[in-house]
């Protein structure tokens, strides 16, 4: 027989009625749902802007960096003959406002007349400047009629030194008019972590400010707009070959910036994990509503088996239902996730340094689609499949009673397998497949574990016998009672609660972490490009300033690691953690001692009148992720050259100390002959920090100072950008919680009215029905909040140590607070959820029920 | 309810000396030592203790006996809603104890017409809708026709488009009896039909349901408290604690007595 057209108009027939106690069913699923759609729209949009856009945020179809050193005359005839080429200068320099003689670090950028190949840099007229007339990047750059160059600035900056468009600002030893803000820089989204704003020179002004000499850290950035239907690919191949030994670093559109891909790969997939746990969260409160629906449907459906229905008509009919009321709530939840990049654009715009490309994309909505659906069925099908084994002899007697106990195998096996096809989506479906496969059994994991605990409690409350406290008898009667909430508000509270906690510890680790231990170790600035012949002059100024201490000053150089034991470093086979060591310049140092609180946990350090080939000490996590041992060869590109070492040591780094720490430092020759700078750090607090900028940034203009309270606020904030959205995510997940806690609650009223009626009629007053309830949620909210804390812990826990490869701090007060906060969220909305019934006349209650 | 002083009890048969009619290949349904114990949260509840029972067709049977003597588990099982635990039970030539839950379900569709006490409509449909269920199951193309013809025959045509909520009790049950016979069932099945409605109501309830019997000469069985309305049947059997304790005819004698209180409850 044909089953599914009845089942279809059966369900219509029912459909009718509306959407009374579904609404908790489609908020549950819109939720999680919009939470999926709205990250995975908003990842696709970053992505298509970065790709869109690419050339532009490169700011070439390649680019080239090429560090401390110009490309000689070969290379640059070399690309000229067979690309336009734009080269630009950045290093950081010392602003200097001459009119109040404030300064500041500055990202300086030094741009010739082809900048920019790709996009436009939008000029802003500054406050009084006349607006109808925007200068174009060229006029702002160039001479004006005084003879001083012009430049344009990050509104920042002019913000910091109190500086007004047609002010003037030093920078090394040339003064410049401060034309214009910048608005809109088109390859901003290449640059990496900058620790001032950004300041546009021209590439000729740059020469003559006294900040280009030999060794200073300069980087020269060669763009290259190939001829039209090039192959950029094969380009790459071709310069390789013809410059094997330059040593630059080599971006193309396609992957300009690599870093910045990763990081929207990384946040996004953590965000979808987050969402998913909202969905997860979501479908306990679709199983709660599927089971309320088809209890109060137990008459319905026994009159139709009495009728002559099969049990596959039951179960289609109510599987139709649900499914509508499923594709309802997803309908909802995609909309609200395919319009959520929208508003969020205007947000982050700010924020990220790339453009968002606002738009429709069909595949994140799709998926959060599946995800949807098969959370719904994964939930709904259990108590579908047990609807169908309503007795309808039941008929017979005063009450049909809803079924309990097991659901025939068939769907079991399909709930088994709709859970397995979420967790092959979430792992599938993703770069970081180690981590979601983590979150998948963790997940699985915690509602096995929270499912155990609700027939733990129920078991308990059994088997409790008869306390004495009436309040507590009582509890216990309702946690244990046939149709309690007790699953279904222990798996939402406890699935929520574990989210809040990971991510609450998880921040304040991180939080430790970087402001916690900090103050007192860590130098109030880094002094960078100090001259060698600068050096005795510079620790003269310093040691003269009252209140400054603990000078270290180390020579630094840049190089780049191209080959371990003879094999190219494109070809090594390295540590997904210790990747990092090979993408870009890594500063270098030699030294005759090793540096103070230097473990070295291999090899020996050299004599310190050591004047042979050079010997490298190593920092020991990097050199094992390169596979590397003492003995072994390592070959670093130095100003161009590839310089040959062998390792001596392996040493021990201290990273968060944030003093002046290296990868590699060689032993002194080789060298310290080539041309270097040196960098500084410096200890000083209050007034002798504000005297040290003074003098220092006085005596050396070439000097510059990186303040390192700003740089740790920059990386704080954007630490708390991610922290921001990982928090919201986790609201998303909590509101879920709530939403299912509710509706538990609810479900559960009709019974505890006439409870509480009939208590009332044997001589209860009303607080004593309200103790009880109190207790009932208290004991609820405890166990659950135990359970979920400790899984909430264990994930942070790994997170942190695992994956962040960070150390655990142990936060009991988080931990509490958020437990306990936990409780009483649960005791207040069960007061809530009943306060109701204690002001029923009893009478009534009975008459109606 | 009481549509009636009930008649004077006839003496019936003394215990166990009941002598079922033989079990017959041409019986509609067919009991034999049926022994059931149903097991509630409460504890073993309405057990049938060896029941034997075999009705021709086209006969009436009203079935009578105090709460809690199995007349609802007898139905029950006679509808194969529930299964003897052992014994044979025989409906329109089907072993039910033989057929599964799908197959059970297809028999009740062919063979069965049910009527509840508590009418037992679904909620969300309209009567004709209600009456059309057991027709659209059956896979009839013309279910709709026949439903709005069957409310017809019990008066209720212009109520067709009603919920069950919009009707009174007496319509419910008219609508329910509609749903009952439209498919022309073998055996008819009444649980107390009038149990819930007054007795002018239940009075007309009764009327029709006879009325339908006699037309298409379907077999009944009347599970009713009411003496007078079991003995407006042709044969009247009284059940105590899970078996059966008399099985008498009943209309032939009581006709008269039956009929009068449903023609004149009310005045």
């Amino acid at each position: 027989m044909q089953s599914l057209p009845i089942a279809l108009r059966f369900a219509r027939r029912e459909l009718r009625g509306g959407l009374k106690g579904f609404r908790i069913f489609l908020a549950c699923l819109a939720l999680g749902v919009a939470a999926i759609a709205a990250v995975g729209s908003l990842a696709a949009a970053i992505v298509t802007g970065l790709e869109r856009d690419g050339r532009s945020i490169l700011g070439g179809d390649v680019e080239l960096r090429l560090v401390l050193r110009p490309a000689s005359p070969a290379e640059l005839d070399w690309l000229t003959a067979r690309a336009e080429v734009s080269q630009v200068v950045q290093t950081r320099a010392m602003a200097h406002a001459v009119a109040n003689d404030r300064r500041t670090l500055v990202e300086l950028k030094a741009v010739d007349a082809a900048y920019p190949l790709y996009g436009r840099a939008v000029l802003a007229a500054g406050p009084g400047a006349p607006s109808e007339a925007p200068l174009s990047l060229d006029d702002a750059l160039a001479s004006g009629a005084d003879g001083l160059p012009g430049a344009v600035a990050d509104p920042i900056l002019l913000q910091r030194l109190a500086l007004q468009p047609g002010d003037r600002l030093r920078v090394g030893t040339q003064d410049f008019v401060l034309r214009a803000a910048l608005q809109r820089e088109p390859d901003r989204g290449s640059a990496g972590l900058t620790l001032g704003p950004k300041l546009l020179v021209s590439r000729a002004a740059l020469e003559e400010t006294g900040l280009v000499t030999e060794g200073s850290l300069l980087f020269y950035f060669y763009r290259l707009k190939l001829p039209p239907g090039s192959d950029t690919a094969a380009f790459v191949t071709e310069m390789k070959a013809a410059f094997p030994e330059a040593g630059w670093r080599v971006l193309d559109w396609r992957n300009g910036n690599p870093g910045l891909r990763q990081f929207v790969d990384r946040i996004g997939l953590f965000l979808v994990l987050v969402g998913l746990t909202a969905l997860l969260v979501g479908g306990v409160g679709v199983a709660n509503a599927v089971k309320s629906y088809l209890d109060g449907k137990t008459v319905t459906i026994a009159i139709l088996k009495c009728l002559g229905a099969p049990g596959q008509v039951i179960f289609q009919t109510y599987l139709v239902q649900i499914l509508v009321l499923a594709l309802g709530g997803i309908a909802i939840g995609l909309a609200l996730g395919a319009v959520a990049p929208v508003a969020l654009a205007a947000l982050l715009e700010d924020v990220l340094p790339v453009p968002i490309a606002v738009g429709f994309y069909p595949g994140p909505l799709l998926l959060a689609l599946l995800y949807g659906l098969l959370t719904a069925l994964a939930f709904a099908l259990w108590p579908l499949a047990r609807a169908r084994e309503v007795s309808p002899a039941g008929l017979f007697r005063a009450a049909a009673a809803p079924p309990g106990g097991w659901p025939r195998r068939g769907y079991i096996l399909a709930t088994g397998a709709m859970f397995l096809a979420l967790a092959a989506i979430a792992v599938l479906t993703t770069a970081a497949q180690d981590f979601a496969l983590g979150f998948v059994l963790g997940a699985a994991a915690s509602l096995v574990l929270l499912r155990l605990l609700a027939v733990g409690i129920t078991r308990a409350a059994r088997r409790a016998g008869r306390p004495r406290i009436a309040a507590v008898r009582l509890a216990l009667a309702s946690i244990c009672r046939p149709g309690a909430a007790t699953p279904g508000i222990v798996l939402s509270l406890g699935l929520g609660l574990s989210l809040l906690v990971t991510v609450a510890l998880i921040q304040g680790n991180m939080n430790a972490e970087i402001g916690g231990r900090m103050p007192e170790e860590v130098p109030a600035f880094f002094f960078i490009d100090i001259q060698s012949d600068q050096v005795a002059a510079f620790d003269e100024v310093v040691t003269a300033v009252p209140g400054a201490s603990g000078l270290d000053r180390v020579p630094m150089l840049r190089g780049r690691i191209s080959a371990a034991n003879g094999v190219p470093a494109d070809e090594l086979t390295v540590a997904e953690d210790q990747r990092w060591v090979l993408r870009g310049d890594r500063g270098i140092t030699y030294a005759a001692a090793p540096p103070e609180n230097t473990e070295i946990v291999e090899g020996d350090w050299w004599p310190a009148d050591y004047d042979g080939p050079p010997l490298i000490s190593m920092e020991v996590d990097a050199a094992r992720g390169l596979g590397l041992a003492v003995g072994d060869s390592l070959t670093v590109n130095v100003l161009g050259r590839d310089v040959t070492g062998t390792i001596a040591n392996l040493r021990e780094v201290d990273w968060s100390s944030l003093g002046i720490n290296f990868v590699m430092i060689y032993s002194p020759g080789l060298l310290s002959a080539a041309p270097h700078t040196h960098l500084a750090t410096v200890h000083a607090e209050g007034a002798a920090e504000e005297a040290l900028f003074r003098d220092v940034t006085d005596a050396f203009p070439n000097v510059s100072v990186v303040r390192v309270k700003e740089a740790l606020q920059e990386v704080n904030r954007l630490l708390a950008q991610v922290a921001m959205a990982v928090r919201s995510a986790a609201g998303i997940t909590l509101l879920a919680g709530i939403l299912v806690l509710a509706g538990a609650i609810v479900a559960g009223r009709r019974t505890r009215l006439r409870e509480a009626a009939i208590l009332k009629v044997l001589g209860a007053t009303r607080a004593d029905v309200l103790r009880a309830m109190i207790v009932e949620y208290a004991i609820l909210g405890l166990a659950t909040a135990v359970v979920g804390g400790l899984v909430g812990w264990i994930a942070a826990w790994v997170v942190i140590t695992q994956v962040m490869g960070a150390e655990w701090v142990m936060l009991p007060g988080t931990l509490l607070l958020t437990a306990l906060g936990a409780m009483a969220l649960t005791v207040l909305l069960g007061l809530a959820g009943t306060w109701q019934i204690l002001s029923q006349r009893p009478a009534r209650v009975l008459r109606e029920i | 309810m009481n549509l009636t002083n009930p008649p004077t009890a006839r003496p019936s048969l003394p215990d166990g000396a009941s002598a079922p009619a033989p079990a017959t290949a041409t019986a509609m349904v067919d009991l034999h030592d049926v022994h059931l114990t149903l097991v509630g949260t409460a504890g073993p509840v309405n057990i049938l203790r060896g029941l034997s029972l075999a009705i021709a067709p086209g006969q009436s049977v009203g079935v009578v006996g105090p709460s809690g003597s199995g007349k609802s588990t007898l139905l029950a099982v006679m509808a194969g809603l529930e299964r003897a635990q052992s014994g044979t039970v025989t409906v329109a030539g089907n072993n039910l104890s033989a057929l599964g839950e799908d197959a059970l379900a297809l028999f009740r569709r062919r063979h069965l017409g049910i009527v509840f006490q508590s009418f037992h409509l679904i909620p969300t449909m309209t009567a004709v809708e209600n009456v059309a269920v057991p027709l659209e199951l059956a896979g009839r193309r013309d279910a709709f026709d026949l439903a709005e013809s069957a409310l017809d025959s019990v008066g209720l045509a212009h109520r067709r488009t009603h919920y069950p909520t919009q009707l009174s009790g007496g319509e419910q049950q008219r609508v329910a009896l509609a749903r009952a016979a439209a498919g022309e069932p073998d055996l008819l099945l009444a649980d107390e039909p009038t149990g819930n409605l007054d007795a002018g109501t239940g009075g007309a309830i009764v009327d029709l349901m006879f009325a339908l019997q006699a037309r298409h000469g379907t077999t009944l069985v009347l599970i009713t408290h009411d003496e007078a309305l079991a003995r407006a049947c042709d044969r009247l059997v009284r059940i105590s604690d899970g078996r059966i304790v008399a099985d008498e005819p009943a209309r032939a004698a009581a006709a008269a007595a039956a009929r009068r209180p449903t023609g004149t409850a009310g005045d």
